[in-house]
């Protein structure tokens, strides 16, 4: 009906070439910058904030299925998370990085599903059959053949890790499994800096405690 | 940080214990981890204990942290379909532009509006948009845009162009008159 | 003599009927009021469930109706004239079926910018 026609009565002399473009399939990928994508969904653009959560999702579902230990209950807690960050991204100040800022409604999230899952299965009943069940405890991106060697140990782990108390759990799952620093676990967290160390440290401890008998 | 006795929220079980040779424990797992042991963790039973724990640990956790869980491939969908009932459900009257219509109340999304003059901008080479803010007094639209340049392109001739561009977008897909821009050029940017 | 009723469901049906076949419409979003009574369910380009599927709400009174639709455009139509467009057709069609006299108020919530979803990656 009311197609677009360029016009010529809108600038001065010479008149410029200007048309509004028919729809086109832009890449989602076109290469816009970060801080670009996060202004535009400050300012409700729901696009913007479409293309954030798809170059987050995978760090981020990452994270929740380490921290949570079952990927069904990290898929929940990541969709929660991502919802929090829209009704919340207007709030986002820019005085961390934007991943700083998600990883923290991530692990918060999850926090929150695993004091909500608690009292239905403690900690010291999920057994290495839940998680092997789970497909936690399934081969990663490795053959089968070398899994069944490290799939024994690597499902100890798993165990171990899951029975850790949650903080320490978040934090250690944020230092080894993602490598990052210990300041930046604190602005995730909120706790401090000694804190968080004392969290890891404690953990480390407690898991090569358990993977003392797999060496 | 180390100097802080009890800082708020530190609990007893955040602390940790030194070893038995006085050295912070955590300091010796961290040096173990990054294959920097210094001298005295080189030649002392006690540090010897923690470095064989961390090295021990080392292999087993590199393969878990090598193992990426792909996400579920519908999970950024059900995560949109919500975020757009939610847009459309706290759709204000202040997020709404007035558009003239001689057959009723009309109303433009302002986030929709800037999300179309955001996209002309995009389209123009060497130039991205970032923030559209857009005011409206009567009918009339008053835009205050931020742009991104490419490194190298004539920045006066550029936003000249982009002004034009948004005026004419205002018209001809908002149907509304643009009477203000106000470009900022925030930052340039190189080709990938 | 007799006289025709008609329900606000039976106006609001015909409304996003009337309204989904103007060109430049991609689609009905529910409206404020439908969304706050808890029947919001409609996806962005996709029509799910039989109440979902309206996307307009209507109050009938007396001789009069008042029609709210709220609207999904796809770029490359004049919003301006897409809304009267909308106003129009509803108007002209509500009165055909039912006699009504209608005011329509349109909400553009959306204006489609990508084409048919692309997909992300």
């Amino acid at each position: 009906m009311h197609a677009i026609r360029p016009t010529d009565d809108v600038a001065p002399r010479p008149a410029p070439q200007v048309r509004v473009p028919e729809p086109v399939v832009v890449p989602p990928e076109r290469e816009l910058d970060e801080v670009t994508l996060v202004v535009r969904a400050q300012e409700g653009d729901v696009r913007a904030f479409e293309l954030l959560a798809r170059r987050h999702q995978g760090v981020l579902f990452r994270v929740a299925v380490r921290v949570v230990g079952d990927p069904a209950d990290a898929e929940d807690a990541l969709q929660e998370a991502l919802l929090d960050a829209w009704r919340r991204i207007a709030g986002f100040q820019g005085d961390s990085a934007f991943s700083t800022w998600m990883y923290r409604i991530v692990t918060n999230r999850c926090l929150d599903l695993l004091r909500r899952r608690r009292p239905v299965v403690p900690v010291d009943e999920i057994g290495e059959d839940r998680l092997v069940a789970s497909g936690l405890a399934a081969p990663g991106s490795r053959g089968p053949e070398h899994a069944a060697e490290v799939d024994a140990g690597m499902a100890a782990l798993r165990v171990a890790l899951a029975r850790l108390p949650d903080e320490q759990r978040v934090c250690w799952v944020l230092r080894e499994l993602e490598g990052l620093g210990y300041t930046e676990i604190a602005q995730i967290t909120g706790a401090t800096g000694t804190a968080v160390r004392g969290r890891i440290h404690r953990a480390r401890k407690e898991l090569a405690e358990v993977m003392r008998s797999w060496r | 940080m180390a100097l802080d006795a009890f800082p708020p929220g530190l609990s007893p079980e955040d602390q940790i214990e030194p070893l038995a040779c006085g050295r912070d424990a955590a300091d010796v797992w961290d040096h173990a981890a990054d294959g920097v042991p210094d001298e005295h963790e080189r030649s002392c039973p006690h540090c010897a204990a923690a470095i064989a724990d961390a090295r021990g640990l080392d292999g087993i956790v590199h393969r878990m942290a090598d193992e990426v869980p792909p996400p579920p491939p519908s999970l950024v969908d059900t995560v949109m379909e919500a975020v757009l009932n939610t847009v459309t459900a706290e759709l204000r009257p202040q997020d709404l532009l007035a558009l003239y219509s001689p057959a009723g109340p009309a109303r433009l999304s302002r986030p929709a509006a800037a999300r179309v003059l955001r996209h002309v901008v995009d389209r123009m080479d060497g130039m991205r948009a970032r923030s559209c803010r857009i005011e409206q007094d009567g009918l009339a639209l008053s835009v205050a845009i931020t742009v991104t340049a490419r490194f190298g392109v004539d920045l006066a001739s550029v936003t000249a162009r982009v002004r034009q561009m948004v005026v004419a977008a205002g018209k001809q897909a908002l149907g509304t008159p643009v009477a203000r821009v106000d470009i900022t050029v925030v930052d340039l940017w190189e080709e990938r | 003599m007799s006289v025709l009723h008609v329900g606000d469901r039976v106006v609001a049906r015909v409304a996003a009927r009337a309204a989904r076949a103007v060109p430049g419409v991609v689609a009905l979003r529910p409206d404020l009021t439908q969304a706050l009574l808890g029947i919001a369910g409609t996806v962005f380009g996709q029509e799910r469930g039989p109440l979902s599927a309206d996307g307009a709400s209507a109050v009938v009174e007396g001789g009069h109706a008042e029609v709210s639709l709220t609207v999904v455009a796809r770029l490359g139509h004049n919003c301006r004239d897409l809304a009267a467009a909308v106003q129009r057709a509803v108007t002209a069609e509500v009165a055909a079926y039912t006699g009504l006299d209608v005011l329509v108020r349109v909400t553009i919530a959306d204006v489609l910018i990508e084409g048919p979803r692309s997909g992300g990656p």
